[in-house]
């Protein structure tokens, strides 16, 4: 035990890197310079001076698009209307260091692009500044490239960028260009209007369902309600005998129904006779998952990343011991736009269009289709009706690929969403097992914490796993890593528990129910001391100036202390995640049993911002995610299938549970951390707080429906 | 064939009379802005306007809407320039926007029954339908807008 909690310490540390930005970005590369005007690899500048960004994340409403373009846009010196962006294709420049691949995730889009957005544009500038000056006979000290054109101030004479990209991309790109203080920067810093949203509000954004090609069929696909039932076999009549069905086809995991409509589709694939393989697990329900996790916060195995002190002595010195068991469910990320790609073969060649988190795994796995190379396979990565991290899963596209290939036309393969619902994916159902010890004066001494689910890194990179001393970075995610300081011990430990349905990042991964319960469970130890639940946190912060900060913030604007009207009552929680540390203060009712959350408000790291208002909204949406999950989320199981199969039974959050978000953004300064998943965290905790204190009930188990308040 | 007036164009569709109107609009003619969400009306996101009023596309049978006027968002303004869509700019409203062409479509009916609707009234009128992204503080507060506009 001892000797595999030490080989488990040591390994950490590379694996780490998967959830932290690169620390140095790698140079702008020079690949696919000089050719149509192409100044690296992902920026292109026309003759008329239109500037063209081949990103590198996919859109899914998260605004990385606009922030890249700011980012450009200031440091090449140009107008943000001069950008146009698209997705690049995966190739070497786009894809992310360390792993190596073109993905979005992990709250990467801009922390860690940034750096090399605006290395790659201060390059590019630095050869268009260099071509005018050759051009004007002038030192390149005395120009400057702004809005669009290179100046030479002293004889007032310009040159647009479109009449000098011809000279410049034949100059070598710098590898340490000279790049703009942030003093210097004009557009990015500063909240910019989204590109993507015009289109959005009058139904003309291309999501991948949306996609048209001449000729094509549509597909629906029917899969397995089991969790990894394998297909037995299938009688195609039924479906063939429903108007405007073209084919039937067997796809990995199931068979796909092609018509001439979605609606034709969906109807073959309801009359399909599929029987499906027994599994082992044909009987397992939501008790025997819970079991299961509760059996594994008693074993004695298990994997210890984090041991500081002596915990046992500590908690044998304790004057007092709080502990406490907490338990969150499965959870689907439901993106408003249900899996599907298209697939149109050509030859020894293929492109599909798929609203994807993952670029690189697209082309990989329909290349594996076709048997063709993944250089062959042409990424369309369309828009994306939300993503959550759902769409880092991509099967879909080896199922299109086959599709397509056995119809000869280009197919669209859609996922119903009952289908959706019933393949897993999910977060996972998680159990957590909190000590705390606490001396005679309240002092917290020590902290020790056993997390008990599935692993997330098992099933997203099974490779990694294969060395049994690896910790899934998301097992103790915001934990093992955490800025409070408790005292002389801490430890904690993760007993993995494997179980049929899969597991998958969800916006916040091992934060989203390690933010629940830790703070809620610092809430109970705040309590039990006596202490008010801010001043515990600052008394476990006290070191770290920083995250007092944060945490500061949120209670001064949040209210915290001060007079409530009455029936209100105030929670607070705490997490850092992803790089960004984020306070929420939840001011709540209970009215007959009824939560009401009326006001979040946030206080929020991330360092530096690019565009604050959509840093705003992906806090916004972020409490609604976080409250929507606490109040009624849940994939519960039966028979070895999921019980919630669409939205009647698997509910969410509406706007008649929206509360007013408060967001306060702090400028630290400090490396960039990401936005879109660290404001989830803290919501659950801070509301279950709320409620302890409007109802002294401690919310240990989620979701809150079903548990009276009254 | 079903004869249909969809955005003010009399359109014959020809498809099957049981089709959905989600569908034939977006399979058969290419308006796809009327998005599929869920298929059983819990979602909002295929709302459409029939005869001026909302309707959800997922379970308007063709036949249902034969003779009739449907307006989709591609419709809602000549030049996409509804006081709402602009407010929904203005208020950078959609993140993902999957669920935005449903969400306008339900807050016109709304608008133009209820000019100036409280919180409660937009709450109300605006509970049918689901943002994974959860928009809805902006989705309250361009309602808000356009209404004062």
């Amino acid at each position: 035990m001892e000797r595999r909690a030490f080989l488990t310490a040591t390994l950490l540390v590379p694996v780490a890197a998967l959830a932290q930005a690169p620390a140095a970005p790698p140079p702008p590369t020079i690949a696919g310079q000089g050719a149509n005007g192409a100044l690296s690899a992902f920026l292109r500048i026309a003759a008329d001076g239109s500037v063209t960004l081949l990103t590198t994340t996919s859109e899914l409403g998260q605004g990385t698009h606009t922030a890249h373009a700011q980012i450009v846009a200031d440091e090449l010196g140009c107008a943000l209307s001069a950008v146009r962006v698209e997705v690049g294709q995966p190739e070497p420049a786009l894809r992310l260091a360390g792993v190596n691949e073109m993905y979005t995730g992990a709250s990467f889009g801009i922390r860690a692009w940034a750096p090399r957005l605006r290395r790659g544009a201060a390059a590019a500038r630095t050869v268009l500044v260099q071509a005018a000056a050759s051009r004007l006979g002038v030192p390149e000290a005395e120009l400057v490239a702004t809005e669009g054109q290179v100046r030479h101030a002293a004889s007032g004479r310009s040159i647009p960028f479109g009449e000098l990209v011809e000279a410049a991309s034949r100059l070598p790109l710098p590898e340490m260009p000279a790049m703009k203080a942030a003093s210097e920067r004009r557009i990015s810093g500063s909240s910019a209007p989204r590109f993507d949203i015009p289109a959005k509000t009058r139904g003309a954004a291309t999501y991948g369902v949306d996609v048209r090609l001449p000729g094509m069929l549509f597909a629906v696909a029917r899969l397995p309600e089991v969790f990894g039932a394998e297909l037995d076999s299938f009688d195609a009549a039924p479906a063939m005998a429903i108007p405007g069905v073209v084919r039937v086809v067997p796809i990995p995991r199931g068979v796909a129904v092609a018509a001439n409509s979605t609606w034709a589709a969906m109807r073959g694939a309801e009359a399909l006779v599929v029987r499906w393989k027994a599994t082992p697990h044909d009987g397992l329900d939501s008790a025997g998952v819970s079991a299961r996790l509760h059996a594994a916060l008693a074993q004695p195995e298990a994997q210890r990343p984090k041991n500081d002190g002596d915990w046992e002595a500590v908690r044998a010195a304790a004057a007092r011991v709080v502990s406490a068991t907490y338990e969150v469910p499965y959870l689907a990320h439901a993106p408003m736009e249900t899996e599907n790609a298209t697939v149109r073969i050509n030859g020894d060649r293929a492109e599909i269009w798929a609203p994807t988190q993952h670029q690189d795994w697209c082309v990989r796995d329909v290349g594996q289709a076709l048997g063709i190379p993944p250089a062959n396979v042409t990424m369309h990565s369309t828009l994306a009706g939300g993503g959550f991290g759902r769409r880092l899963h991509v099967e879909i596209a080896t199922q299109a690929a086959v599709v397509a290939r056995a119809t000869g036309r280009p197919t669209q393969l859609l996922w119903r969403r009952e289908d959706e619902f019933a393949q897993g994916y999910y977060r996972p159902a998680f159990a957590a097992r909190m000590e705390a010890a606490l001396d005679a004066q309240g002092r917290v001494t020590g902290f020790a914490i056993r997390g008990a689910g599935g692993s997330v890194m098992a099933d997203y990179r099974p490779a990694l796993m294969r060395n049994p001393a690896f910790v899934d970075p998301f097992a103790l995610q915001s934990v093992a890593d955490t800025r409070y300081r408790f005292g002389q011990a801490f430890r904690a430990e993760y007993a993995r528990v494997d179980l049929p349905p899969k597991n998958w990042l969800w916006r916040s991964v091992g934060s989203s129910q390690y933010g629940f319960f830790v703070e809620s469970f610092l809430d109970e130890v705040a309590h039990a001391a006596g202490k008010d639940p801010l001043a515990l946190r600052r008394e476990l912060l006290a070191h770290d100036a920083r995250a007092l900060t944060v945490l500061n913030t949120a209670a001064e604007r949040g209210g915290w202390g001060t007079p409530l009207p009455a029936g209100r009552h105030r929670g607070i929680a705490y997490m850092e995640a992803y790089g960004s540390l984020c306070a929420e203060v939840a001011e709540i009712s209970i009215t007959s049993g009824e939560l009401r959350v009326h006001k979040v408000t946030v206080a929020f790291d991330c360092g530096d911002v690019v565009n604050p208002d959509t840093v705003a909204a992906q806090i916004q949406g972020s409490v609604v995610w976080g409250l929507s999950s606490m109040k009624h989320e849940k994939i519960t199981l039966k028979n070895g299938r999921a019980e919630q199969r669409n939205f009647d039974s698997y509910r969410v959050a509406r706007i008649d549970e929206a509360p007013v978000v408060e967001t306060h953004i702090i400028r630290s300064g400090q490396p960039l951390g990401g936005v879109g998943e660290p404001a989830v965290p803290p919501l659950a905790p801070a509301v279950c707080n709320a409620i302890f204190a409007a109802t002294g009930r401690r919310i240990r188990q989620l979701p809150l429906e079903g548990q009276p308040l009254s | 064939m079903i004869d249909v007036t969809i955005n003010g164009q009399a359109t014959r569709v020809d498809a099957a009379p049981d089709m959905p109107l989600l569908w034939a609009l977006r399979d058969v003619l290419n308006l796809t802005g009327t998005k599929y969400g869920c298929g059983i009306a819990q979602c909002g996101a295929c709302t459409v306007h029939v005869d001026g009023q909302p309707a959800r596309a997922c379970q308007t049978a063709l036949s249902d809407v034969a003779g009739k006027r449907v307006t989709t968002i591609e419709g809602l303004h000549p030049a996409g320039a509804h006081p709402l869509q602009q407010a929904w700019i203005a208020h950078q409203v959609p993140q993902c926007g999957y669920c935005q062409s449903g969400q306008i479509m339900s807050a016109a009916a709304l608008l133009r029954d209820t000019p100036r609707p409280t919180d409660a009234q937009i709450d109300e009128a605006m509970a049918g339908h689901i943002c994974r992204c959860g928009t809805y503080q902006r989705i309250r507060a361009a309602i808000h807008h356009a209404a004062q506009g």
